[in-house]
């Protein structure tokens, strides 16, 4: 029942795109990003009344260590007639992850450890520059945008992360950090390149969760 | 090794500056010196010592914070830095192919190549919007109206990597003739026409105001909106599916098919030239190496060659670094888009046609680091020669 699909055309590509995004949000970090290195194989299958749903077979690269790699599945359904329903999404990690615990305390500790608020903007810069410093903060842009990705996806939108227009820590009474950004999406079909709010909480054992999220109208300046 | 930048609130506090400062063991290093004037402290601290004083000033409430994380860290960044720009400088030009330039660079560029390569010449073939010079690099060794390429880059202005690339690709091909049978041949049957900033308004507004900008800057009449998408005005499907009717989309149509004065001056000289065999454009990012149709999507008359010549050119592209370029039509790899050039080439008899999307997949998208341009423009050079040889041995 469930139709093969080549893996260059582009509604595999799509529904790879939303597993990704998935898959950062779950396992991503300050201290660790995810790529797609390959999509092996896609598969669709319409389920009458509910949506369409795609099987896919990912290769994984870890962004700080480009050497190590890992092989996932992912179940990626899109409900029918929904354009307002995030997709579900279902991703199996074949092997270990690199651990990031070390990378994280030192975050961890190096932002609780500022007198002044965290505050950035431009990240990259227009040549593609990260300062090494602020490497996690755009690793954990990667991790909110994946939630925003996941979101608000459907087959005919394919979301990435284009730029970190602008990200603000606020401190917090809690143990949790907090990042109040703005990111600049780009979404390949439309080509627009939409800004959005997003607040990410994070906490080196309990991981990421977006808390709050709001998409902004037109096109930003720069 | 950190650095450490401590605010003293009084002159106690400065004393207990001083009286660190007197502590040799610590092996501390006074970038600035503890004063009683209120200027900060800056102070090297060696690894094994950094968290006892950390302890120390917390337990004065002594405020610091850490203006250096790491300065091994800085100082290897550093002299890795000089050593590329070293290394850069000492190839033949003093123009750096691997940095990203502005257009008043680009353009002393192609004057340069130009002055320095009898068989290339700058050509002006229109004006864009704001009055700038389309700029052309005519590649010809002799003979008249010689059966033809055309390669372009940067019609979508954010795509940095494609003029960037382009550059390279003009001093590869002029370096190279003479030396490079490959090169020499193509050149000694056909003339070469590089366009490497097809979009120059758009290019500069990328640089003065928005790094995100995609279009052309023309006013659209009764809107707020500028610019339209240079490569939805083509007159190949013009105005369907994939295309915009709103001036403030990033892929609005425009109001005709050749609206824009910067795609109506290369389809004149196209057709006035009458003898171009191969139409190649260049985009990011997605890796991939497409063919028509973009505005329909059945396949063309030379489907076959075609995806045979393309799957060709991406072997090629994969052998120098391992990058992947999907294979295909535009309307199944990547979307359904009306009033694209390739599909306008194709359809006006120029079979060799092709568009290339760049690295990289998504990860630094349009905002590609600049040490990977060399990579990229040198990857798809290949792709490109391969492309190229086909069409001089179909060619005559």
């Amino acid at each position: 029942r469930a139709m093969e699909l080549p893996t260059s055309h582009f509604p595999a590509a799509r529904a790879a795109a939303v597993a990704l995004g998935y898959l950062r949000y779950l396992r991503g970090g300050p201290g660790r990003g995810l790529d797609l290195r390959e999509l092996r194989r896609a598969r669709r299958q319409d389920v009458d009344d509910v949506g369409h749903k795609y099987y896919l077979e990912l290769e994984l690269e870890d962004v700080l260590d480009k050497d190590r790699t890992v092989n996932c599945t992912a179940e990626v359904l899109y409900h029918l007639g929904s354009k307002s329903r995030a997709p579900d999404v279902q991703v199996t990690v074949q092997g270990e992850l690199r651990s990031t615990e070390e990378a994280d305390q030192e975050f961890y500790h190096r932002i609780r450890s500022l007198e002044k608020e965290l505050v950035a903007e431009n990240i990259p810069d227009s040549h593609g520059n990260v300062p090494p410093a602020l490497q996690p903060i755009h690793l954990l842009a990667g991790v909110a945008s994946g939630y925003l990705i996941w979101q608000n996806s459907t087959e005919n939108t394919k979301f990435h992360l284009a730029r970190v227009k602008h990200v603000k820590q606020v401190k917090r009474s809690d143990e949790d950090l907090q990042f109040d950004y703005v990111v600049l999406l780009h979404e390949m079909v439309s080509q627009e390149v939409i800004p959005w709010e997003v607040t990410v909480l994070w906490h080196p054992q309990r991981g990421a969760r977006v808390s709050r999220d709001q998409r902004q109208p037109g096109h930003t300046l720069g | 090794h950190q650095v450490l930048r401590i605010k003293t609130k009084n002159e106690e506090e400065v004393k207990q500056l001083q009286l660190l400062e007197s502590l040799e063991h610590l092996e501390l290093d006074f970038w600035i010196n503890p004063s009683a004037r209120a200027l900060p402290v800056d102070v090297r601290i060696p690894a094994v010592s950094v968290q006892s004083v950390k302890a120390f000033l917390e337990s004065q409430g002594i405020e610091y914070s850490i203006l250096i994380e790491d300065l091994q860290d800085v100082l290897d960044k550093e002299k890795q830095d000089m050593a590329e720009s070293a290394q850069r400088q000492r190839s033949s030009s003093s123009f750096d192919f691997g940095a990203y330039h502005t257009l008043d660079d680009i353009n002393q560029e192609l004057d340069q190549l130009a002055s320095e390569y009898s068989f290339v010449e700058k050509i002006q073939i229109g004006e864009s919007y704001e009055k700038r010079p389309l700029y052309v690099l005519k590649f010809s060794t002799g003979g008249t109206n010689r059966p033809a390429i055309w390669l372009d880059a940067g019609i979508h202005s954010r795509e940095w990597v494609t003029q960037a690339s382009a550059l390279w690709i003009a001093n590869k091909i002029a370096s190279d003739y003479g030396t490079d049978a490959s090169i020499t041949s193509l050149l000694d049957k056909m003339d070469l026409f590089l366009l490497p900033v097809a979009n120059p308004d758009g290019f500069v507004y990328t640089h003065t105001s928005n790094r995100m900008w995609r279009k052309t800057r023309s006013k659209n009449p009764g809107s707020v909106c500028v610019g339209v998408d240079p490569n939805r005005n083509w007159d190949a499907g013009f105005g369907g599916p994939g295309a915009s009717n709103k001036p403030c989309s990033d892929s609005y149509h425009g109001p005709s098919a050749n609206s824009e004065v910067e795609v109506k001056s290369v389809v004149d000289f196209i057709k006035n030239h009458g003898n171009f065999k191969a139409f190649l454009t260049l985009h990011s990012y997605s890796q991939l190496l497409m063919y028509p149709y973009g505005y329909k999507c059945t396949r063309p008359d030379d489907y076959a060659e075609l995806e045979s010549l393309g799957r060709s050119a991406a072997s090629s592209i994969r052998s120098l670094y391992g990058t992947t370029f999907q294979v295909g039509t535009i309307c199944k790899t990547i979307y359904q888009a009306s009033g694209g050039s390739i599909d306008w080439s194709y359809d006006n008899g120029i079979k060799y046609s092709f568009a290339f999307e760049l690295r990289d997949t998504g990860r630094y998208g349009f905002l590609l680091p600049a040490n990977q341009i060399i990579p990229a423009a040198q990857e798809t050079w290949l792709g490109l020669k391969r492309i190229l040889e086909h069409v001089r041995d179909k060619t005559n």
